[in-house]
């Protein structure tokens, strides 16, 4: 009954009495007076930016408690100002079977039904008509209505509104400030971020030098394992010079000799001439005194040593 | 209403928020693994480099090598020097003990690598003398 076909968009009129809509694709909405307030007012201001800015405090008084948006838009000399609760009216089109992303757009009766020549029934208890150039909404009892509004023939006007899923929750100042907050954080995080990569670049490249400054192999496997072998004839060299430190460093007794000194493969092996068995005591304290591992035997009046290193 | 849902901003900040967060977190790791791959590298540069130069410079060996076995005691202890492509081989097969002495003392307080060395006693003031330096 309320449907109008303009290009692929239908149009609803929808009243908290309406009936349930079968919608398939998207429609436009018009609010019947009785989901938002109304107000004509004179202001003196330029711009509607400085409307807007009014607009609260023009409805204050006035509103039951609630989360309401705002808007306006001039008419002639005055303006015509707006309150309406955004999750009321989606809470409402969805018990109408109208889902929010099947809404191309809201407007006002206000808006598209001022033209109105004669009163409109919009169902058994209700009938719409223009008073004072506000259109309003009255019970069926006080004013009677032969026709019933048709919106299949209306031309759009450009004042639409948007409906916020979250206004009752989150006010656009505060969603603004989030998100600006949310971003600031990104563009905080990503310069880490890029930060970050040129450090690792720098010092990737610096390794880089010092393959080339310390002659190093291509890999890190080959030179560890070059390390090890460095140090381990390093630590041969060092056990070598300590054992022989201690070697040449001995008091022999009188007839005592050292015969030998043979080093190869991390052998070094001594022959002590002169000496009976039992009269080697005093080397092996020497030896025990410098911590020098080794293996001994007697062979005629010659005493083998064979430290390891 | 055709405009772009709040929530599905809020969601895409939050997504790209996140992502962020996970790429921050993965460069920081990989920032640090480079730090100390880094610090392994020139430990290991530097132990290379000085383990090199003291044991495996082959001119090195042989100017030190040389300028001990010019000292006025050694220059006439009849110690020959064999060089070869790795290593120096010094031999005497008599030298008298006290450039022994002096020859071992000189020796062992450097840094050379020792890969052979024999001494043999022929008298009491004599010996024979084998000693490899590798580089």
């Amino acid at each position: 009954m309320f449907w109008k076909f303009k290009g692929q968009v239908d149009t609803v009129f929808v009243d908290s009495n309406s009936a349930s809509f079968k919608v398939d694709k998207s429609v436009n909405v018009i609010l019947s007076p009785a989901l938002y307030w109304v107000k004509k007012v004179s202001l003196p201001v330029k711009s509607m930016r400085e409307v807007r800015s009014l607009l609260e405090s023009l409805f204050e008084d006035t509103l039951p408690e609630g989360n309401y948006s705002y808007t306006a838009y001039k008419e002639g000399e005055e303006y015509l100002i707006f309150a309406y609760e955004d999750k009321k009216i989606i809470d409402i089109l969805s018990d109408k079977g109208i889902a929010q992303g099947q809404i191309n757009a809201v407007y006002f009766a206000q808006s598209e039904l001022s033209n109105l020549k004669s009163p409109k029934k919009i169902d058994k208890e209700s009938v719409l008509l223009v008073k004072d150039a506000i259109v309003v909404l009255l019970p069926a009892a006080l004013i009677e209505a032969d026709e019933v509004l048709d919106v299949s023939n209306l031309s759009l006007s450009k004042h639409t509104i948007r409906l916020k899923q979250f206004g009752h929750l989150v006010n656009d100042k505060s969603l603004y400030t989030i998100a600006a907050l949310f971003l600031v954080l990104i563009i905080l995080i990503l310069s880490e971020y890029f930060i970050t990569q040129a450090k690792v670049e720098k010092i990737q490249t610096q390794q880089s030098e010092l393959f080339t400054l310390y002659k190093l192999k291509p890999t890190m496997l080959q030179n560890r394992s070059m390390l090890k072998e460095y140090e381990k004839i390093y630590k041969t060299q060092t056990k070598l010079r300590e054992t022989l430190s201690v070697l040449l460093g001995l008091s022999l007794q009188k007839g005592h000799a050292m015969k030998l000194l043979a080093y190869k493969g991390k052998k070094l092996n001594v022959v002590f001439s002169g000496l009976k068995a039992g009269q080697e005591k005093y080397l092996i304290t020497a030896f025990k005194r410098s911590k020098l591992q080794y293996t001994a035997k007697f062979k005629d009046q010659n005493w083998y040593v064979e430290f390891s290193l | 209403m055709n405009r772009i849902n709040p929530i599905h901003i809020a969601i895409l900040l939050v997504v790209i928020l996140l992502f962020s967060i996970l790429k921050l977190n993965a460069a920081k790791e990989e920032l640090s693994l480079a730090k100390s791959s880094y610090k392994e590298t020139l430990a290991l540069a530097v132990k290379l480099d000085g383990l090199k130069r003291n044991y495996f410079d082959k001119m090195k060996v042989q100017n030190e090598l040389g300028r001990i076995l010019r000292k006025p005691a050694l220059r006439s202890a009849n110690i020959v020097k064999k060089v070869s492509k790795s290593s120096i081989i010094l031999s005497s097969q008599n030298i008298d003990l006290k450039a022994l002495n002096t020859l071992l003392g000189k020796v062992l307080n450097a840094t050379f690598y020792i890969s052979e060395l024999k001494i043999k006693r022929l008298s009491e003031k004599n010996a024979s003398l084998k000693m490899e330096i590798k580089w």
